[in-house]
């Protein structure tokens, strides 16, 4: 493929027209309403394949980035089907449809720390299905009752006479039978997966090099691209010339993408060389010259204004805006931040008219899907995905960028097999940040300290609008607010269960130009900086103790009083602490469980560093504690790094940083020993994955102003230590 | 034509001696237990061995290995089972993953030359591995323990 052809030049008018549809809508009202959802009944074989020799491979429905759900689906699955853990091999499935589409979402998703709290009843429940077919097809055979037999180590098994039955010589049999409707779940006394630390089924490869990631993709006569992307947020390509590059060593081909191009070559290394020397114009913006300084001003300023809809009330208006009594008021601003995953963004595709295969560690199955629809209207009956490992998510693999990209590539070049890879530098100013926000909080407080009355007024961008067209309004009316409601923005805030009688949530919104996506722990990312800071300045306010504080803000509030009483306990919270050590405290709610957080730090050189962190969970039933443990231990580290000194900042239009020396991410030696504590309170099952990162950053916070008697309020805390 | 030996086999190509040593190993030669991070030595992802040494792929252009000999995740022990891989499996460390061939290289190194190594020690020679998933409470319990396993 050399230059466009007239075909292609108006093919790729019609990319270009599209470009502003990528917007891929995600239904999430529902999963924030009160009233039930759907019912959501998928078929056991979308999860479960046996084969005839007895092997047993699990079709899971949510990628594996880290966060230990393959192996926490997998005990779920073979426990309750009875299958032998050393036999089962798990897999993902290559064509996202509606047995893998939770309702709430109405589409493919690996996100929202679901991976187990949502999948778990789905997977139980096609699990004991396929268990009594199974079961059903030996009482056959054998001539017994199917109530006496016991589905084990991949067996049916009579107990009576002592005699069993593979599952790989039943299935057959087992096909013919239908589906049971209402399958029984084992009793708890069977189960001997669930609940323990079963070792992850990734680690051996892992370790190895021997794990495939979406990069580590090969095929027969593949090829490589790289890619050269508009700068300035909004741009697009204004000319190419593909001549200046179509000379160089391995170049193939030059591709028209949205926002850019991709040169194609014969190895990534040459592919890249080429694309920084493209000679490629891009369009002029309205904001060339946007930098951070001017979207901190617009948020300041949006602080004070007085034409805001209230989002959530609860109580009284006027008497949460109250001025009557104590009145503490506190500025909080966090940053944009980048994902920063560890393998850069890539995607694998060879696409012809008939059929589109791609290999690309993605998030998202069914917004690639829904962006190769909307922009070259590749059916979905066509469309092959497969999912190797995820070098890390965050958030940041539920776009399709990349797999458009690639798809357009494969294309130019005739449909061979391309992989296409993102630069470290494409990776981190390229967009989909988390928001930057500002919140200004302002509570009246009674003659005993406890707060009368709280106004929250949040300044920034409503992610759920401009990144998944959700509205406001529609959210609001489905979730019993009043207005203006965009939950990836306010989460943490107006259902917060803070026993506070007047409270007022209102969102003065600022549309940027910058595209953004939810990180690791979404809106709680930020909002819990904003409670957590503000709580324990209430308390100094008051006079009283943080902890001390709180529990009399939450007393109606079983779990957060358990998580609250065991981080005390484990940080020796009300003893004096050792000499040079200091200790705040913090707690937050999200993705159905409750973690509260002791950091200690100890001042050297008038510098504050963390030295321990003490986190308590109550994530309902757990499926691996381990894999709790493991996870909350990196949340914390991950929060805290963040919260310490990383930040994506704008000049001209475009990102500053570019590489790992300039967004700093922590390193081991600024990572502080964490210790995990799983609390039970024998609640409903909880997410894992992010609930841990929220309360770190205001726990720090408040350690420091418990060491220094200073209030950091602004991330990251780095300007100020 | 450049020569080198690969995880103790002699191997020739024929890239342009510029090209960084991560790209001939993971493109041309096809092992790709060596990881991309970031391209400017910053990260560690594709930390391997020039010559028993930790060295950032990245950085490293192929020339620079001519006549010496490469060890890469691949090529560590025999059965993936060095005292470190042990240990890593041990302590269930990977989560994403992505980055622990680099941290095991790293590692590796370190036990060569401080068998029992401190925390402070562990913190010196790994802070050039980054882990996005922070798993850096048990990279340190796991390199303790696979001191132990030596």
């Amino acid at each position: 493929m050399q230059g466009p052809t007239p075909t292609r030049r108006s093919f790729l008018a019609g990319i270009a027209a599209t470009t502003a549809a990528l917007v891929i809508p995600l239904r999430l009202t529902t999963a924030e309403a009160q009233h039930a959802p759907a019912p959501f009944t998928p078929q056991p074989h979308a999860f479960i394949r046996i084969g005839t020799d007895g092997r047993v491979t699990f079709l899971l429905p949510t990628s594996e980035m880290g966060q230990g759900t393959h192996t926490g689906q997998a005990q779920i699955l073979a426990d309750e089907l009875g299958a032998g853990w050393a036999t089962i091999s798990v897999d993902m499935p290559r064509q996202p449809t509606p047995d893998y589409r939770p309702p709430f979402m109405g589409q493919m998703r690996s996100v929202g720390s679901n991976g187990i709290r949502f999948w778990h009843d789905p997977l139980r429940r096609a699990a004991a299905q396929a268990r009594e077919m199974l079961t059903a097809a030996a009482a056959g055979r054998l001539g017994v009752d199917a109530s006496t037999l016991r589905a084990q180590n991949g067996r049916i098994v009579d107990p009576a006479s002592d005699r069993a039955i593979p599952f790989g010589d039943l299935v057959a049999e087992a096909m013919a039978l239908p589906v049971p409707e209402n399958p029984t779940l084992r009793p708890e006394a069977e189960l001997s997966l669930i609940g323990r630390s079963v070792p992850r089924l990734d680690t051996h490869a892992k370790v190895t090099g021997r794990a495939l990631f979406g990069i580590d993709t090969r095929r027969e006569g593949q090829l490589y691209a790289a890619v050269r992307l508009a700068p300035v947020f909004g741009s697009d390509v204004a000319a190419i010339n593909e001549a200046s590059v179509m000379g160089m060593p391995g170049v193939r081909a030059v591709v028209r993408v949205p926002r850019g191009a991709v040169v194609v070559a014969t190895g990534w290394w040459q592919a890249k060389q080429a694309a920084d020397a493209l000679d490629i114009s891009f369009t002029a913006t309205q904001h060339d010259d946007l930098t951070t300084q001017a979207i901190d001003a617009m948020m300041r300023a949006a602080l004070d204004r007085r034409d805001v809809p209230m989002t959530t009330l609860r109580g009284d208006a006027a008497a949460a805006l109250s001025a009557q009594g104590r009145v503490v008021v506190a500025d909080y601003h966090v940053p944009m931040l980048a994902h920063a995953c560890m393998e850069p963004l890539n995607c694998t595709a060879t696409s012809t008219d008939e059929r589109t295969e791609i290999w690309t560690g993605t998030q998202g199955h069914d917004v690639a899907r829904m962006t190769l629809e909307a922009a070259l209207q590749i059916p979905a009956e066509r469309l092959f995905i497969n999912t190797p490992y995820l070098g890390g998510g965050f958030g940041r693999r539920t776009s399709a960028e990349v797999v458009l990209q690639a798809v357009l590539a494969s294309r130019a070049v005739g449909g061979h097999p391309v992989k296409l890879l993102w630069a470290r530098e494409d990776d981190m100013q390229q967009g989909l940040y988390r928001q930057t926000m500002m919140c200004r909080m302002r509570a009246a407080l009674d003659d005993a300290g406890n707060i009368q009355g709280l106004h929250v007024r949040v300044a920034g961008p409503q992610m759920g609008r401009a990144s998944f067209r959700m509205d406001p309004d529609t959210v609001a009316r489905a979730t019993g607010n009043l207005a203006n409601f965009d939950p990836l923005s306010l989460n943490g805030l107006w259902d917060m269960r803070y026993e506070i009688p007047n409270l007022v949530v209102d969102h003065a919104v600022i549309d940027l130009p910058v595209t953004f996506n939810p990180w690791r722990g979404i809106a709680h990312s930020f909002t819990a900086f904003f409670l957590e800071s503000f709580i324990d300045e209430c308390a100094a306010a008051a006079g009283r103790d943080p902890l001390e504080y709180r529990r009399a803000h939450c007393a109606g509030q079983p779990r957060m009083l358990a998580v609250l009483d065991r981080v005390a306990e484990m940080s020796g919270w009300g003893q004096a602490a050792p000499p040079g050590i200091s200790r705040g405290l913090a707690l937050a709610e999200s993705y159905g469980s409750f973690v509260a957080e002791v950091v200690e730090l100890r001042v050297t050189d008038g510098r504050p560093v963390a030295t321990r962190v003490f986190a308590a969970i109550d994530c309902g039933r757990t499926i691996n504690p381990g894999q709790v443990e493991a996870q909350v231990q990196g949340g914390v580290i991950d929060g805290l790094g963040a919260a310490l000194a990383a930040r994506i900042t704008l000049r001209d239009g475009r990102a500053e940083q570019s590489n790992f020396h300039d967004y700093a991410l922590p390193r081991i030696n600024e990572a502080p020993h964490v210790e995990v504590a799983i609390v039970d309170t024998g609640s409903p099952l909880g997410g894992a994955g992010e609930p841990g990162l929220p309360p770190v950053a205001p726990a720090f916070a408040n350690a420091v102003f418990a060491a220094q008697g200073r209030r950091l309020r602004n991330l990251p805390l780095s300007d100020a230590l | 034509m450049t020569t080198f030996a690969l995880n103790g086999q002699n191997i020739t190509v024929d890239d342009d001696p510029a090209t960084p040593l991560l790209w001939v190993i993971r493109d041309t030669l096809g092992l790709t237990g060596t990881k991309f991070g970031c391209g400017a030595a910053q990260c560690g992802a594709c930390t391997l061995h020039v010559d028993n040494m930790p060295q950032r792929a990245c950085v490293t252009p192929l020339s620079d290995v001519a006549g010496r000999s490469v060890t890469t995740i691949e090529g560590l022990s025999p059965d993936g089972l060095h005292p470190l891989q042990r240990a890593w499996i041990e302590l269930e460390v990977a989560q994403c993953g992505y980055c622990q061939s680099g941290q095991i290289m790293s590692a590796a190194g370190l036990l060569t030359t401080t068998p029992r190594p401190t925390d402070a020690e562990i913190d010196t020679a790994m802070a050039g591995n980054l882990c996005r998933c922070a798993t850096y409470v048990r990279i340190r319990a796991a390199i303790h323990r696979a001191a132990d396993l030596v």
